[in-house]
């Protein structure tokens, strides 16, 4: 018995011992290459134009959307992110000495981006998606750094992550890093963009896969928590709510055309429907700060190869179908949404071509109906007016009514949901 | 398309009304209006945002605001609602001998002007007094509660504070709507 105690315990010593050497040798960051320029001495001028270049950067990024306060402050932190292992709260990247990132280094904001590592060996957790940022251009880091130390600093302690046990020990994510973070591409390539406008591709493709970072969000994960790389973008539910298929075959069969596109993600609204749930901020923080040039290579790189625009007939049978849902469309929903489901400009999207009905999975859906949505405005003179909440006027046979009727009336479905299934949707 | 036809039939301030064949995509707004020449509630918006056109609808669990406008004779159908012409006592002609309480205190604290609003806002104000007869609250949290049921009625005649006041004065100065009552009223004015 002794003997056996002596072997497990050496064998657990080994393991520990290969770990730590694993972790010396291997899950360090990776190369960093050379300044773009020479950022100890730039001109006022060319600081100036960094700076600019740089809120381009973050707001193609998207930093605020997780690094906003929940009282508004742009940098400062603590915006909750969900996660199956507990809450991580975004941090202050505003340059503060105490709590910023007043310390950073260009080099230290590069290590961060590609690698997921802050000065003094700290992990972050993958929530920051260092993973998607891996291949950001030397050039676009640096403006970035530029604009962040030209940010007001904000005193504001971080707020920790609450993660259960272990994956509350930040050291493990070092063997994460060894298996699912990308090395850096030798060459990123950021695009010509604006200056070349017959080369859009690899401008899209920088933007969607890694400024913008979209997969992190609408590529399903594994249990390791990284994205599955043979299910690229095609949509997960995240934070209770749907982040559908973006691949371009799953856009066409939601009807989506690179025009729509374009109108979407410039001013958060298309017959497909506006932007809700954490798209909102996304187009508040991002998308519609974005050059048209951007868009329309964001759209072209989407959509790239796409079959012809196929979305489901609109189905009038639905209404002898179900008679139930067909009543409870025409006395609760129909009065901004049009009997035939048209909405109406600056109030209520379209039904007949929105796609919350189209999704296999009716969360978003029920959860509008439930939950409503605020009035909002969305870009220039776009803006859409509040949608109540109807959880407590539908029980849950109504509810599963209505949301199989808008399901098959022109979301191109034939089954018809349980009550349960409806009922139990989370959010 | 033929037009889709309803029967339609609901309770009004307390009457039944007689069955009706109705469009089935009609808004109760506009039953009320064409069908009952009940036109004391407004249309606004037209999206359900505005409260104008808010009407009362007793529902089992107890009354709440709805907005005409855009709720649909489809849902309306069979249900119990209550609107601005239902709310005085009135003699055998119709004739009204005596204005509800909330009535009379928007007009006691002059509390609109051009009174397009006024039924959205009997109705919010009314729906909150019944609710606080069985869910009384304390004498502290009137205010906010008085803000909370009116907040979203929209006047545009500047006189939102009048009927913040005239809705607090009829709860505190009304027994068994709030939870602390006091020996000595004291009125707000």
């Amino acid at each position: 018995m002794k003997r056996v105690l002596l072997i497990l315990a050496g064998l657990l010593a080994a393991a520990v011992i290969g770990a730590v050497v694993v972790y010396v040798a291997f899950t360090g960051p990776g190369e960093i290459p050379p300044a773009s320029r020479d950022l100890s001495s730039l001109s006022e001028g060319d600081r100036e134009q960094m700076v600019q270049a740089g809120a381009y950067v973050a707001r193609t990024g998207d930093c605020v959307a997780c690094h906003e306060s929940p009282d508004g402050l742009s940098l400062a932190g603590g915006t909750p992110m969900e996660t199956p292992f507990g809450t991580i709260y975004g941090s202050n990247i505003t340059p503060s000495r105490d709590h910023g990132i007043a310390g950073y280094s260009a080099d230290d904001l590069y290590r961060v981006m590609v690698y997921g590592i802050a000065p003094g060996g700290k992990h972050l957790y993958p929530a920051m998606p260092y993973t998607s940022y891996h291949a950001i251009s030397r050039a676009d880091n640096d403006a970035l750094w530029v604009w962040l130390m030209a940010q007001n600093p904000v005193d504001r302690p971080n707020r920790p992550a609450e993660l259960a046990f272990p994956f509350n020990l930040r050291p493990l994510l070092a063997f994460w890093n060894l298996i699912y973070r990308p090395e850096p591409p030798e060459l990123p390539d950021p695009g010509a963009g604006a200056t070349d406008p017959a080369a859009p591709m690899a401008r899209g493709r920088y933007l969607v896969e890694v400024l913008g970072h979209c997969s992190e969000c609408h590529t399903p994960r594994n249990l390791a928590y990284a994205r599955k790389t043979d299910e690229h973008l095609q949509g997960t539910v995240i934070e209770d709510a749907l982040a559908p298929d973006i691949t371009p075959a799953g856009l066409a069969r939601r009807g989506w055309t690179t025009d729509d596109l374009e109108h979407f993600l410039a001013n958060g609204l298309s017959p497909q429907g506006v932007m809700t749930f954490r798209m909102f901020p996304v187009l508040s923080h991002s998308t519609k700060y974005m050059t048209s040039e951007d868009i329309a290579a964001v759209a072209a790189y989407l959509t790239d190869g796409a079959p012809p625009p196929s979305p489901p007939d609109p189905r009038p049978d639905a209404i002898a179908q179900n008679p139930e849902g067909h009543r409870l469309y025409l006395g609760l929903c129909a009065g901004c949404h049009g009997s035939d489901g048209a909405g109406q400009p600056f109030g209520s999207v379209p039904l007949a071509s929105n796609t919350s009905a189209m999704f296999d999975n009716p969360i978003n859906l029920v959860r509008v109906i439930r939950e409503g949505i605020p009035a909002r405005h969305l870009a220039g003179y776009q803006r859409m007016q509040e949608m109540p909440a109807f959880a407590d006027r539908l029980n849950d046979d109504e509810m599963a009514a209505l949301v199989n009727y808008l399901r098959q009336r022109w979301g191109g479905h034939d089954a018809t949901l349980a009550v349960s299934a409806v009922a139990d949707t989370p959010g | 398309m033929t037009e889709r036809m309803l029967t339609v039939r609901m309770q009004i301030n307390g009457k039944q009304t007689q069955p009706m064949d109705l469009p089935e995509d009609l808004m109760l707004l506009e039953y009320l209006q064409e069908y009952l020449n009940l036109t004391g509630t407004r249309y606004g918006c037209g999206q359900g945002v505005c409260r104008a056109c808010a009407v009362i609808h007793d529902a089992a669990d107890g009354p709440r605001v709805v907005p005409a406008c855009i709720t649909g004779v489809a849902w309306a159908n069979g249900r119990s609602f209550r609107t601005v012409e239902g709310h005085a006592t009135r003699d055998d002609q119709g004739a009204v001998t005596q204005l509800s309480a909330i009535q009379q205190a928007f007009l006691d604290h002059f509390s609109f002007q051009c009174s397009y609003c006024t039924p959205g806002f009997v109705a919010a104000a009314t729906t909150l007094v019944e609710r606080l007869q069985t869910a009384p609250v304390a004498r502290d949290d009137v205010e906010d509660v008085v803000l909370e049921a009116l907040n979203e009625n929209i006047c545009r005649c500047t006189g939102y504070v009048r009927y913040l006041q005239a809705t607090r004065d009829v709860i505190l100065n009304t027994p068994g709507l709030t939870t602390d009552e006091v020996a000595t009223r004291d009125t707000a004015s």
